[in-house]
């Protein structure tokens, strides 16, 4: 950390005249104060002097460097004063203090302070400088002089005095959705890190891609690498280094203490060939393994739902039902295109659900066993759960098959993955599929469509309650993905009001939110009042992460008011008969939603009562605090 | 010229209190005083030299004592480190 990240020129003073040596260190605290880091100005001062009482922080040749390590500091800070004539500081040599410098360092900061003060000393050793700096014209020149000689004397590469440049922590993001949960935790991690004084770099793995990817080089010279993920992410590439595994939330809510852990205790090292056990970490669930198989295929199902599904419901929206009722979507020309690439994309839903639920448990090899698993199932009628269930068995049959050709000679290693696991694998999931899962899976998916089918519509609007809730309880969690999935494998089925129910409420909560700090301002604060301006944009864009941060501020209040508004906007879609062939694109598909007019009166009213709840629950914030 | 070896045990490492007490009992001395930090080097006379090296709990550093009165100066220095570092 540089000196001149920490020292600004607000927080500088070059010509002040002091009385005595408390008088100095008052002059300082306001210019520490200055850099907005002080939690509390009278706790740090006495925290200040309690360091001066342990021994005076005149240490000689004309400096002085009071420093207080403490709860009542926010973020590291610096301050600098010049008194040209010298004031009296009890120094060790006797001599007056002409250059100060004071540190904030916050409680959990890691000794920080000393590697400040290292970086200092190495360049106040230099006589010359310290010249230079008592007698500097302005503040500009004085910062000037600190970073040119911080440029000399640590980014030099001829200097044997080495200040790493390279990260201290490594940290991977992944989040099945890869939308929000991934980039929160690295923003997350990275303050964390920040607030410590330490270095990291976050690659992320979302939706878009990798981005920020680590390096051969950073991962040699990292000290411990994070990992908070929801979903497979390569691990190979940190073979033998301290390494701390855990799910994304963690690192979204526990950032600071993964960071700690990181730096100071001592962290399994991470093997490819054994097996990994961090024994602080819970240990992985059955449960939650088969939670992250599952959300591997589907991470992956969803591009081709989503783009496959829209251009389904566009092909729809542009067709003529009149030419020929039967054949309704590929009546004209354009439809008809727009169909024909859809039904391709969304051909594809379950042969790749299956395929990649199989390849997070098996690897590589699972792919091609999982994808032609799900194909049969699409093929033999078993739908959905057909396909789940293809993906995990072909995935565990892989699982099998390394075990059994491990006792193959080793000259076989090589056509293990070209021939056999493909080819007994493959010929296994087939007979499986065919013979055993999709008779009984086949009907039950029939049974399941038809009693959705034949659904009063009291009950319809039973489930429009609960499929709303489950999108508003854990808003990106379990419960609000499964309710999600639910939608769309209904669409492939031919439920289409299960999907619109789901999506309505999963619009609620962000626009829930917006319109009550629009209309209650005096329940929020500034910046939160800001951010409730995007939620308008996520809501109507069925992003319905945009209501995590203030969930998770005020989960007592926000969370129940989401979940009334969204079971109230589900229960209102179903009345309504709404429904939707598009498994994404909040208000952008709702043309092509089924009586669109019930389905906005829906999305308005659920959104309003939500508010008037959150209203209701929350308190006006005192306007002393409002800033 | 003599030398010896110290594992810092305190966890504030050599901070500005003992930094200032060592560097005062070092210059009472008439020999060549310098601490070694791994590849960092510095005169133990000096606040700043010493301060630069930015020792932690943990860390060994080297004394190298060079000069007439080197044994009593490597005691006294050894002693300060077991009672103050």
């Amino acid at each position: 950390m540089r000196i001149t990240d920490l020292l600004k020129e607000s927080s500088i003073s070059l010509n002040k005249s002091v009385k005595n040596k408390m008088d100095a260190i008052d002059t300082l605290i306001d210019l520490v104060d200055t850099t907005g880091v002080l939690l509390n100005k009278s706790e740090y001062k006495i925290a200040i002097l309690a360091r001066e009482k342990q021994g005076t922080t005149g240490i000689g040749e004309n400096i002085a460097i009071p420093h207080a390590k403490t709860s009542s500091v926010s973020k590291p800070a610096l301050a600098s004063m010049v008194i040209k004539d010298g004031v009296d500081f009890d120094s060790l040599d006797g001599l007056p203090a002409k250059l100060f410098f004071m540190i904030a360092v916050p409680e959990s900061g890691n000794n920080l302070h000393l590697d400040v003060l290292s970086r200092l000393s190495v360049l106040l050793m230099d006589e010359v400088f310290k010249e230079k700096l008592i007698n500097s014209e302005s503040k500009k020149d004085f910062l000037k002089l600190i970073d040119n000689m911080e440029t000399e004397k640590f980014d030099d590469k001829k200097e044997d005095t080495k200040i790493e440049t390279s990260y201290k922590i490594l940290a991977v993001t992944a989040c099945p959705t890869g939308i929000a949960h991934t980039f929160m935790a690295a923003e997350s991690l990275e303050n964390a890190a920040k607030k410590q004084g330490t270095t990291i770099k976050v690659e992320t793995n979302g939706s878009g891609g990798i981005k920020n990817g680590l390096t051969k080089k950073e991962i040699q010279q990292a000290d411990c690498i994070i990992i908070a993920a929801d979903k497979k992410v390569e691990m190979n590439r940190f073979n033998g280094k301290k390494l701390i595994q855990t799910k994304v939330a963690n690192g979204i809510h526990k950032a600071d203490e993964l960071i700690n852990r990181a730096l100071n205790e001592n962290v399994p090292i991470y093997s490819d060939s054994t097996p990994y056990e961090d024994t602080q970490d819970e240990k992985e669930s059955a449960i939650r393994k088969i939670y992250k198989h599952l959300m591997n295929g589907v991470s992956h199902m969803l591009p081709f739902v989503i783009g496959g599904g829209i251009l389904i419901a566009m092909a729809f929206l542009f067709d003529d039902y009149s030419i020929d009722p039967s054949n309704f979507g590929k009546n004209t020309y354009f439809a008809s295109l727009l169909k024909t690439i859809g039904d391709t994309a969304f051909g594809f839903m379950l042969p790749i659900l299956a395929g990649y639920i199989a390849m997070s448990i098996g690897d590589r090899p699972a792919l091609a066993v999982g994808f032609v698993g799900g194909m049969l199932a699409n093929s033999g009628g078993s739908g959905f759960l057909g396909a789940l269930l293809a993906g995990f068995i072909a995935g565990y049959i892989v699982l099998a098959l390394k075990k059994l050709f491990d006792l193959l000679p080793k000259t076989l290693e090589g056509i293990k993955p070209v021939l056999l696991y493909p080819l007994f694998g493959i010929l296994l999931i087939g007979c499986i599929i065919t013979f055993i899962i999709n008779p009984p899976v086949a009907y039950i998916n029939d049974s399941l469509t038809n009693l959705l089918n034949s659904m009063g519509s009291t009950s319809k609007i039973l489930l429009g309650i609960v499929l709303g809730g489950m999108m508003a309880f854990d808003m990106g969690g379990p419960l609000n993905k499964a309710a999600y999935v639910f939608g769309t494998a209904s669409i492939a089925s031919g439920q289409f009001d299960i999907m619109a129910a789901v999506m309505v409420g999963g619009m609620v909560p962000p626009l829930s939110i917006a319109l009550c700090s629009t209309f209650f301002k005096n329940r929020f604060t500034k910046r939160e009042r800001q951010s409730g301006l995007t939620n308008y944009i996520m809501g109507l864009s069925f992003i319905t992460e945009g209501a995590i941060p203030f969930a998770a501020a005020d989960p007592l209040r926000v969370i129940p008011s989401c979940i009334i508004g969204s079971a109230t906007a589900g229960a209102l879609s179903m009345a309504f008969n709404s429904t939707l062939r598009a498994p994404h694109g909040g208000i952008f598909v709702f043309p092509v939603v089924g009586n669109t007019l019930g389905y906005i009166v829906a999305l308005i009213t659920g959104s309003i009562v939500g508010m008037i709840i959150l209203a209701i629950l929350k308190k006006p914030i005192q306007s002393k605090n409002n800033i | 010229m003599k030398t010896f070896s110290y594992t810092i045990t305190d966890p504030s490492g050599i901070h500005a209190r003992p930094a200032g007490i060592l560097v005062k009992k070092a210059g009472e001395f008439k020999s060549a005083i310098t601490i070694k930090k791994q590849e960092k080097s510095g005169d133990a006379k000096r606040i700043f030299a010493v301060m630069s090296l930015g020792c932690k709990q943990g860390d060994e550093i080297i004394f190298e004592i060079d000069g007439n009165d080197e044994d009593i100066a490597l005691n006294v220095l050894q002693s300060f480190c077991k009672e103050n570092i």
